[in-house]
């Protein structure tokens, strides 16, 4: 698996990265049980936690808000 | 502004292509060492199309050459992508846009990457990069920048084949041996049944 930009969410970046991975070859392709609320969403919340305190840190959180809202016209077109 | 466009065919079924894209920057890449850190910023189902959107940030270290670093501002060791990708189960198909958070009042690069399945064993991969210099001035030096943009792009887009292409191999490995893991366990445990039952 890939790195965290910060060191210290990596463990847990890796835990939810196995999860994932799992989650969608062997359900999600398959069409197989719950999407949102699936076994890897607390695992997802603990990374994110982790990683929306390094974004701070780092000034990148103002910047993925104005490339998100760069973003909408391919949000819908592309998830309408 | 300039384009890039490339298109190449990965002989493996869109499902396996679809799930290595997930790994595509792990340390079985060789070819991606620019790409120091990937994460997961935002994930969610739409519960009417099914359609799983992601949003990564891709941490590259600064490969710019030196006369455009000097344009750019030093001081910049690393450099941020967004990447907000869809995957659409019902269409097959993963698309993927990425726009680049640092340098964006001097540069936008736009990139658009679509997988689609060509049959049950191929995979077709289309590429388009749109690069702008936005800084004013001399349209020379625009033109330089978005030039060596485009230059840098044709040269990733080989890397980037044989580095997936590496990912893919070994993914295709790792799932073969788990299933055969999983088969002998299963074996096992029937024998146990048995001679417990016996």
């Amino acid at each position: 698996m890939s790195q965290s930009l910060a060191k210290k969410c990596n463990e847990v970046k890796e835990r939810y990265d196995t999860c994932f991975l799992k989650w969608y070859s062997e359900k999600y392709l398959r069409g197989i049980g719950a999407v949102d609320n699936n076994e890897c969403s607390a695992l997802f919340k603990e990374y994110s936690s982790c990683l929306q305190v390094a974004l701070k840190e780092r000034g990148i959180d103002k910047l993925l808000e104005d490339a998100r809202e760069d973003n909408k016209e391919n949000d819908a077109d592309l998830s309408p | 502004m300039k384009v890039f466009s490339n298109s190449e065919t990965f002989n493996y079924s869109w499902e396996e292509v679809s799930t290595a894209n997930w790994q595509k920057y792990c340390p079985w890449n060789e070819k991606s060492t620019h790409v120091v850190a990937v994460d997961t910023i935002s994930r969610s189902v739409d519960p009417a199309t099914g359609i799983l959107r992601t949003e990564r940030l891709i941490t590259c270290k600064q490969t710019a050459p030196e006369w455009l670093k000097s344009i750019l501002g030093a001081g910049m060791e690393e450099s941020q992508v967004l990447e907000t990708s869809y995957v659409d189960p019902a269409h097959r198909t993963v698309t993927m846009v990425s726009a680049n958070l640092t340098f964006s009042s001097l540069i936008n690069v736009q990139e658009t990457v679509v997988y689609h399945p060509l049959n049950a064993h191929q995979t077709q991969f289309t590429q388009d990069a749109k690069i702008t210099a936005l800084c004013g001035g001399w349209q020379r030096i625009k033109n330089s920048i978005e030039d060596t943009m485009v230059k840098r792009f044709r040269e990733n887009a080989i890397k980037g084949k044989e580095g997936f292409e590496s990912v893919l191999a070994m993914s295709r490995r790792v799932f073969a041996e788990e299933k055969e893991r999983e088969k002998m366990g299963l074996i096992r445990e029937q024998a146990s049944n048995i001679r417990m039952a016996a």
